[in-house]
């Protein structure tokens, strides 16, 4: 870890009396990556307060460790609970940059996976599959999506079981060498936890990501279609509230990526139903998803099944 | 005698931190980071036994710290290691840099064998002592 | 290109008949053709041109173009048989040189066709054949040339290349390591074999015939092949790496170089050596012999500086570096910088990229004109030779690289321990300073301390520092580039 200016004269002189977190914080470029996470993601304050505590825990170590107080590497392994969409890939993303940017892994990159990228279709296979990844993802982030699926309580001799002890002992041995992140259903990783104590007592932050409240939703919306140079009339905007309200009582309805999902087949009509009209197109026109192009949607149909 | 292979052979035997950075090295020049293992070191052995595949796509040396451990349990002090640095680059497409990693305890050397040959020449050839005993027999202390 | 703003401005149409005979300027004739494009197959030539006092740059630079193609000093009506526009070397370009008042570079272009395939030694003859004993000239230099990759692909190229010397020697990633026996002459072969045998155990990966070592009373070259390759097999077995002497074949005719070459390769040996005064077709054949015997060639470049040192006249080395690449040799011997023979810096540099490099972009800077395309020739090592030491290994890294051979000759040999010391202390300090290096030190700042740290734990590269620590050889260099970087205004 480099040294900034605060950092002592190695034992000669005494440590001095006063220490600018805030400055640290700057210095770091922690700071900006904490505002890049309020300015991208919408609502999430408990998780963002979380982040920052988390920092600032980070933070307050990294110092001391330079003042020669007595600390161990601290335990960085995550639990990300909630349901799909809320957010918590995108999270991890940031908390790698963050675990760089103080230091506390090399590289900062993020490897996501699921079960079959851990664990194999016979013997000997998981264990090569397990480290191949675990090698991809040293010095970085291995985010483990839907991670209660390593574990099949009906069946002793899955081999889930190998992943997951290889990933306990790397959790364990290896801590300054990799930072992992399980995500998935928050009870279903309570589940999880409980049957696998390891992983319990290996995990030293847990951060629950909530819903998405309609409003939420809505200016999410917004802003993955100012993203991309579109924006709802007024009818559209509407269309799209009734749309949110909808779609949220519907099976399989993962917050933001639904949201996602449902403004790509917005675009999509968008740009048919100028094919299918006559005459010249404005260039406010191209920019405008419209009410029929959110009604069209098969949510508003009386037997809803969206693909 | 101490076989000097590899480009850093003449310093004392590399810590585990010294591997580390020099892992790093070859990770960060974007190259493929080999790990190879045999017990006869004849100058002329160019192919050492791999340690699974090159690893192309690993980011820190960490991973290859792992494979390293896990290659000196299975084959530790009666072998030598070597670490290599593969570019695939046009022009290149070789070996960029090679190291000793591991080797056994004791290092009895070569024999150098002479024929004689019309006039005053020699036929040489070099023979490891070791290399008497059968593969996987040899540098048992 | 804002370095070369100042062009001169062309001169009126010819009066009378191009074809009637007489005498007549030659850049009436034909070889000054201010706007003429270079195609992408010519060959280009840059000369440094010093007209005699009262004869026009211009008037000079094309009587160039014509002396090194196809004009004599009298008007042919034969020509007329030829499809001589095409084959007439067109001066396009004639700048005066910065800082160097009445001295011009001119810019020449050639027709592919002027050439035969894949032979210097035509190549010479064309464009250093008559032309620099002109009378009009003061002086003359060959500069720089650019060739076409169609000319490129009809030579061999080097007849290994770094990489395929590399794996044939198993030796990577860091420079290799020789040695020049010294004294260059009078050793018996007997005693010649010592010196090889001690510096290879202690730790080089090659020695080195000096030029004039060939075979002389005090010993015949089948003595010295002899006892050079039982040294060298005998430091194989001592260090379990391969190891190689180059065996200098530099003799009277080619058969006897042949029957040498045969009896190296016959003894094993990896490397065989020649001298650049055996001349460019006796290079070429020992080129295509060393493919074909899966031998490394190794030049050394006697006799250069006769014409690549003063800068007013001659050929400048990086001309001599590209025709050797072409020529297919894989070592050459291309300067040290901080060693005792002449070599600037940027100079330098522009000859390692030449040897090195399978693309070299225009750099005026390092004095290279044009861009070149190398087509997939091998690389070509070079050498740094002559007055260097351990105590300088980090400066020659950060400035030379590691695909190179640094030559500590005196710096092995002339160590207080013995020669077995100094080649142990050069490749302690070599690896070391490549360790350093890699492990992200800035070498060039923190050199003498790593090299210190390093001879701790070794005794000899203790001594060497030592024994050579105020040695450097400071003179101003004669053969530079022309061009320092300045800024340059918006075009
Ligand atoms: N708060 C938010 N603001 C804006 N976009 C969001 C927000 N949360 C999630 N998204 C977007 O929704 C999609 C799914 O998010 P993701 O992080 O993959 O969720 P999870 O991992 O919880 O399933 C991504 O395209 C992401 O950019
Ligand atoms: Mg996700």
């Amino acid at each position: 870890m480099e040294g900034s200016e605060i950092s002592m004269e190695s034992g000669s002189s005494a440590p001095p009396e006063t220490i600018d977190l805030r400055r640290e914080l700057a210095e770091t470029h922690v700071q900006d990556v904490l505002d890049q996470l309020d300015r991208e993601l919408v609502g999430l304050a408990p998780v963002k307060k979380r982040i920052r505590q988390i920092a600032a825990l980070l933070i307050v170590d990294r110092v001391r460790r330079r003042m020669g107080l007595e600390s161990e590497t601290p335990t960085l392994h995550m639990s990300f609970t909630g349901n799909p969409g809320t957010g918590k890939t995108t999270v991890a993303l940031r908390m790698a940059q963050i675990l760089h940017k103080l230091g506390y892994i090399r590289k900062g990159h993020l490897v996501s996976v699921t079960r079959d990228d851990l664990v194999g279709q016979y013997i000997g296979h998981t264990a090569p599959k397990t480290k191949e990844i675990l090698k991809k993802a040293m010095g970085g982030v291995l985010f483990i999506d839907e991670a209660y699926y390593l574990y099949r309580q009906e069946n002793e001799r899955d081999y889930g079981q190998e992943a997951i002890e290889i990933l306990l002992q790397v959790m364990e041995n290896q801590r300054e060498d990799l930072v992992v992140i399980l995500a998935g259903y928050a009870e279903r990783m309570d589940q999880f936890f409980r049957s696998n104590p390891g992983f319990r007592s290996r995990i030293a932050h847990h951060i629950d990501f909530p819903d998405y409240t309609d409003p939420e939703l809505m200016q999410i919306a917004k802003s993955m279609l100012a993203a991309q140079s579109y924006k709802f009339s007024e009818a559209g905007e509407a269309a799209f509230e009734s749309y949110i309200a909808a779609r949220r009582k519907q099976p399989l309805f993962s917050n933001a990526r639904s949201i996602r999902n449902a403004l790509d087949r917005a675009r999509l009509r968008h740009a048919n139903r100028y094919f299918e009209q006559d005459g010249p197109v404005s260039l406010d026109d191209l920019m405008t998803i419209d009410a029929p192009d959110v009604l069209a949607s098969r949510v508003f149909d009386s037997h809803p099944s969206e693909k | 005698m101490r076989i000097t292979q590899g480009c850093f052979s003449f310093l004392p035997d590399l810590t585990d931190d010294q591997i580390r950075s020099q892992a790093q090295y070859i990770i960060d020049k974007g190259w493929a980071v080999n790990l190879e293992y045999t017990d006869d070191p004849h100058p002329r052995n160019t192919y050492w036994e791999m340690w699974d595949l090159p690893m192309f796509d690993v980011k820190d040396a960490a991973a290859v710290m792992i494979e390293l451990d896990a290659c000196r349990k299975a084959h530790g002090d009666r072998f030598y290691i070597r670490l290599s640095g593969f570019d695939a680059s046009h022009g290149w497409e070789s070996v960029r840099i090679s190291f000793i990693v591991g080797r056994p305890k004791t290092e009895p050397g070569f024999r150098l064998l002479r024929q004689e040959g019309p006039g005053r020449r020699q036929i040489y050839a070099t023979q490891a002592y070791a290399a008497d005993r059968p593969e996987g027999d040899r540098y048992k202390s | 290109m804002s370095l070369f703003d100042k062009r001169l401005t062309p001169t009126e149409a010819p009066k009378r008949g191009r074809y009637s005979a007489g005498v007549m300027e030659y850049r009436d004739m034909g070889y000054w053709q201010p706007d003429y494009e270079p195609k992408d197959t010519d060959i280009i030539a840059v000369f440094r041109v010093t007209p005699q006092d009262g004869v026009d740059p211009v008037e000079a630079s094309a009587a160039v173009a014509g002396e090194s193609s196809t004009a004599t000093w009298t008007v042919v009506w034969t020509d007329r048989l030829t499809a001589c526009d095409k084959y007439r070397a067109k001066c396009y370009r004639v700048d005066p040189v910065p800082n160097a008042p009445g001295v011009y570079f001119a810019f020449i272009a050639y027709e592919l066709d002027l050439f035969e395939p894949g032979s210097i030694a035509n190549l010479a003859a064309s464009i250093i054949g008559n032309v620099f004993g002109f009378k009009p000239l003061k002086a003359l230099r060959l500069e720089d040339m650019r060739f076409p990759v169609a000319y490129v692909k009809t030579f061999q190229g080097p007849a290994t290349g770094i990489v395929v010397e590399r794996e044939r020697l198993d030796k990577f990633g860091r420079p290799l390591l020789g040695a020049t026996v010294k004294p260059k002459l009078g050793l018996s072969g007997r005693n010649y074999g010592r010196v090889v045998y001690e510096a290879l155990k202690g730790g080089l990966d090659f020695t080195k015939d000096d030029e004039n070592i060939n075979s002389q009373p005090f010993m015949h070259w089948r003595d010295r092949f002899l006892y050079c390759m039982e040294a060298v097999n005998k430091a194989q077995a001592a260090t379990g790496e391969v190891k190689g002497s180059y065996l200098n074949i530099t003799a009277a005719t080619m058969e006897d170089m042949y029957e040498r070459a045969e009896f190296a390769k016959e003894l094993g040996s990896v490397i065989v050596m020649i001298d650049l005064v055996i001349g460019y077709t006796a290079i070429q054949s020992m080129a295509k012999w060393a493919r074909r015997n899966d031998m490394i060639l190794h030049l050394h470049r006697a006799g250069h500086s006769t014409y690549t040192r003063q800068k007013n006249h001659g050929v400048s080395f990086r001309v001599i570096a590209k025709w050797m690449r072409l020529a297919g040799v894989d070592h050459i011997h291309a300067g040290t910088v901080v060693g005792k023979l002449e070599g600037d810096p940027n100079a330098t540099r522009g000859y390692y990229d030449i040897c090195r490099e399978d693309y070299n972009p225009q750099n005026l800077e390092h004095g290279l004109f044009f861009d070149q395309h190398w087509a997939s020739l091998n690389k070509l090592m070079p050498v740094a030779s002559g007055g260097i030491h351990a105590g300088q290994m980090h400066q020659l890294i950060d400035l030379l690289g590691e695909d190179v051979v640094l030559q500590f000759g005196g710096g092995t040999i002339g160590h207080p321990m013995g020669i077995a010391a100094g080649a142990t202390a050069n490749r302690v300090a070599l690896e070391a300073m490549i360790f350093a290096r890699n492990a992200g030190r800035d070498i060039l700042q923190e050199g003498p301390q790593i090299l210190e740290d390093a001879a701790k734990a070794c005794t000899p590269l203790k001594q060497a520092l030592d024994t050579w620590k105020d040695v450097s050889f400071n003179y101003a260099s004669t053969d530079t580039p022309d061009f320092v970087p300045t800024v340059t205004p918006a075009e």
